[in-house]
């Protein structure tokens, strides 16, 4: 039965709450890691307790104009099916009695018990339907028939094997719930009559629990990084759509490449030479530069602002201010539709991923259903506002991005603070490498370089000639040895010689690339480096999602230890070369989680700067 | 076209003269009595703003002043608590009862954006420290801290600052002179390592303290206070001392 269910306001406080204290903090975790990372679109939550508690599952409903919040919670192993029902009746009946003033609904009590028997009822009354639909249809079928759709139905659950432990839903996801086989079959009460599942269920269904105990087991790896991680290891990745990387060589006709020849001071067999050139100043780096942003539209902004809630208030033109006081004052569903459609079409041609586009509409659109539409607005401008405060939330990093702090912390503490770049072929991690160290060096921190790259011609040599720039030592084996034992030792040397940050630099890789993933699993696993850094490069299209999906999925399954090291940050590259269409940004920042800390944009030294949250936004809404 | 401007010329010079001086002034008086409502709002500012980490107390204090009692408890909240009302405790007082403005901004890092609309309003501000679990945050509190006291509006309006250690009432609770202790260490190492981030003008920010001395919160500009709370047990007179300090009428 259901442990708890809760109704609180949107500011955090309980109204009313039903049920067992719940192990551990199921809602806090739900609210941090779901739907303040806009994924409140989805149907469910799976939550551990802390130290083997128990396993719940969460499900969630909204009340957007009394900005009310329900959520249920249940043991994940039942598959309770009308938690869905039962949050919509509690939901209405609620938004009844509820007053802003009253704190305490005790009267409630009655009321919920009352519905959850009807509830209860409804759902006994589905499922026995559909035993005897099933039972008819099994007894004249053939075999045959049968046996096809039943495999057809456990690719089914393969797929969806990532939803773990949800509840009966209006979609289609009631196939995952075979997986848990634990349940008597009957408990899969499925509402599309499907022949393949009446098969599987009624039969020995020892087909469909390996399945689902295959997934589980995935699962309950990737599961520490909490219900985010559940969503990764589902997703098939998109990879219908041709990757729309082109990456060209530039031509440089008349850029001033005589004089960056003249650098290049002719080498000899070791590469001694004299450095004089290498630490001149090229000036400060664009990190330490404040942004010039345009402050007039943000000025008024904040004047709207000292009147009511931000951004409700906006005249729209004659026709359509009639038509927004004569029409419906509830927003639905279908009226959301058009505004989404068309945001969603323009952040797509602002390079963003199709699936992350897809799922902020559908998120902002769950949080938007039921207001009711202030006078004299537009349906499209409310879902503008809307969508501006979920991008502003999803790219404010939620963790501090000062590295300068970090590497005090660990400079205390008395060892190196490592740093890793990873990333596919060809996005910039050597040339970034080296404006991430002019930088640290710019502010005192002696950094050293560790050469992993082994496998790259000329990957060694060109972090000499950083290194040798920049007056940094290098630490380097040549090629064809094992990067991680490359890192390793690196890191004996510095805290040997007293550096400070280690930035090592790693081959790049696909993500579909086994083997290579595996050795870059490896090397984080024997290493434990502070900050895994991403690096991807903003020209890139809805691979952004394939890449950053399987870089963390593949370092959480083979890592050794339970709490996985997985990417902490994300190193943007080639920002200079994409006008307006910053959308890369976005769909790597809300698929792994982890914050932009660095972009580069340019191939000097200086080029590197931090993320301006509020231009990105204007820009992807422009 | 121009037939009919000559018209329109004709009549307007026929009016009266007293009926578009009339006009005219109906319309200066409407623009006065609104230029002088406008000015005469920021004057009044009885907005305390409660900042703080998540999972400080903040909503539990704001119900606390509100209402006395925490009803049934709290979740992380996602949206800003606003409320004016009279303290719980003053509602027994009889006499003009002065109602305040209290703000409780939510404490997740994806929702700091909320902080900067309340900020220039605002009389004071109370940031709400955790003292039970204080040191695992205590490095994520100092910055925030740090955020709060280099921002423009608190500098230039020399708003007070109360650090509150909420959750006193459990018995490993740090002290106040501890949490203040350790929240000016951390702050002199961000000051360290922020202000070696610009040289040039700073729009936004200023720098903090003294330059070569350790920082402590005397140094700044606007007044820093240090005071205990216990949000669930009701424990709160330092706040509303506090509060009634500084909110002006």
């Amino acid at each position: 039965m259901l442990e708890q269910l809760l109704i609180f306001t949107r500011g955090g406080l309980i109204l009313w709450t039903c049920g067992n204290a719940l192990k551990g903090s199921p809602i806090d975790t739900l609210i941090r890691s779901c739907l303040l990372e806009e994924r409140s679109a989805e149907t469910s939550f799976s939550y551990d307790a802390p130290a083997g508690g128990a396993a719940y599952t969460l499900k969630w409903a909204f009340h957007n104009d009394l900005d009310l919040v329900f959520v249920a919670v249940y043991q994940r192993i039942l598959h309770l099916l009308y938690v869905d029902d039962l949050l919509a009746a509690v939901r209405r009946e609620f938004s009844q009695i509820y007053d802003p003033k009253r704190t305490a609904y005790d009267e409630f009590d009655e009321i919920f018990r009352q519905l959850q028997k009807e509830a209860e009822a409804r759902a006994e009354e589905m499922r026995k339907s559909k035993q005897s639909n099933r039972a008819s249809l099994v007894a004249g079928k053939k075999q045959g028939a049968g046996a096809g759709q039943r495999a057809g139905g456990q690719g089914n659950a393969k797929q969806k094997g990532g939803k773990a432990g949800s509840g009966k839903d209006d979609d289609d996801d009631g196939e995952s719930g075979r997986g848990r086989g634990l349940s008597n079959g009957r408990e899969n009460g499925i509402k599309e009559p499907s022949r393949a599942r009446s098969v599987v269920v009624k039969g020995k269904d020892n087909g469909a629990p390996e399945v689902g105990a295959f997934d589980v087991n995935k699962l309950q790896r990737l599961r520490p990084k909490g219900g985010k991680k559940t969503d990764t290891g589902g997703w098939r990745a998109s990879k219908a759509e041709p990757k729309k990387i082109v990456k060209k060589n530039r031509v440089w006709d008349d850029s001033p490449s005589d004089s960056r020849l003249d650098f290049t001071d002719p080498v000899d067999e070791k590469g001694d030479e004299i450095v004089d050139v290498g630490k001149t100043d090229h000036g400060e780096s664009m990190m330490d530069k404040e942004e010039i942003v345009s402050s007039d539209s943000e000025s008024e902004e904040d004047e709207e602002v000292e009147s009511a809630k931000p951004g409700t208030e906006k005249k729209g033109w004659f026709s359509s201010m009639f038509q927004s006081i004569a029409g419906k004052a509830v927003l639905e569903k279908a009226d959301l539709k058009p505004a989404l459609k068309a945001l969603k079409d323009r952040l797509m041609t602002k390079n963003v991923a199709e699936e992350i586009a897809e799922k902020l509409c559908e998120s902002v659109a769950a949080s938007l259903e039921g207001k009711k539409l202030g006078s004299f607005t537009r349906v499209s401008s409310t879902v503008q506002t809307a969508m501006e405060e979920a991008l502003l939330r999803i790219l404010t990093p939620k963790r501090s991005i000062d590295i300068l702090r970090d590497v005090h912390a660990a400079k205390e503490q008395g060892k190196p603070y490592v740093i890793v770049f990873v990333g596919v072929n060809g996005v910039g991690k050597s040339t970034n490498l080296a404006k991430v160290a002019y930088w640290l060096v710019q502010h005192n921190v002696s950094v050293m370089m560790a050469a992993c790259d082994t496998f790259r011609s000329g990957a060694v040599e060109q972090l000499r000639t950083h290194a040798r720039r920049l007056q940094v030592p290098i630490f380097e084996k040549g090629y064809e040895k094992d990067p991680a034992i490359v890192a390793r030792e690196a890191i004996q040397e510095a805290s040997r010689n007293n550096s400070d940050v280690v930035l090592v630099d790693t081959a790049g890789r696909m993500q579909d690339n086994e083997p290579l993933m595996r050795a870059l699993s490896k090397l984080i696993n024997l290493n434990n480096p502070d900050l895994v850094l991403f690096v991807g490069e903003a020209l890139v299209g809805n691979d952004a999602v394939d890449q950053l999906s399987k870089f963390n999925q593949k370092l959480a399954d083979l890592s050794t230890v339970p709490n996985a090291r997985l990417i902490d940050g994300i190193l943007l590259t080639k920002f200079d070369t994409i006008d307006d269409k910053v959308g890369a940004a976005l769909s790597m920042v809300y698929i792994s989680g982890a914050p932009v800390m660095f972009v580069g944009c340019g191939q000097s030294y200086t080029d590197l700067k931090k993320l301006n949250v509020k231009s990105i936004v204007k820009t992807l809404l422009k | 076209m121009e037939q009919q401007m000559h018209q329109i010329e004709l009549w307007v010079r026929q009016l009266p003269v007293e009926q578009l001086y009339a006009a005219l002034a109906v319309l200066v008086v409407t623009f006065a009595f609104f230029a002088i409502l406008h000015l005469l709002k920021p004057s009044k500012s009885t907005t305390i703003v409660l900042a703080g980490l998540s999972g400080s107390g903040k909503t539990a204090l704001f119900y606390q002043l509100r209402d006395g009692s925490t009803h049934q408890g709290t979740v992380t909240s996602m949206d800003p608590n606003e409320g004016t009302f009279v303290l719980h405790s003053e509602l027994e007082k009889k006499g003009k009862l002065k109602p305040i403005h209290l703000v409780d901004v939510p404490g997740h890092s994806r929702l700091r954006s909320k902080l900067d609309e309340f900020l220039p309003h605002a009389a004071g501000l109370i940031f709400v420290v955790d003292a039970l679990d204080f040191l695992p945050n205590c490095r994520a509190a100092a910055e925030y801290l740090y955020d709060i006291l280099t921002k423009a509006s608190i500098v230039k309006r020399k708003t007070p600052i109360l650090i509150l250690c909420n959750k006193v009432d459990k018995v490993t609770a740090h002290s106040k002179e501890f949490i203040k202790k350790q929240l000016e260490k951390e702050i002199d190492k961000l000051r360290t390592s922020r202000n070696a981030i610009s040289s040039a003008d700073i729009a936004d920010e200023y720098t903090l303290g003294v330059p070569g001395e350790a920082f402590s919160f005397s140094q700044c500009r606007n007044k820093v206070s240090v005071a205990e709370a216990s949000g669930l047990t009701g424990e709160v007179s330092q706040v509303e001392q506090f509060i009634r300090e500084h909110v002006k009428h």
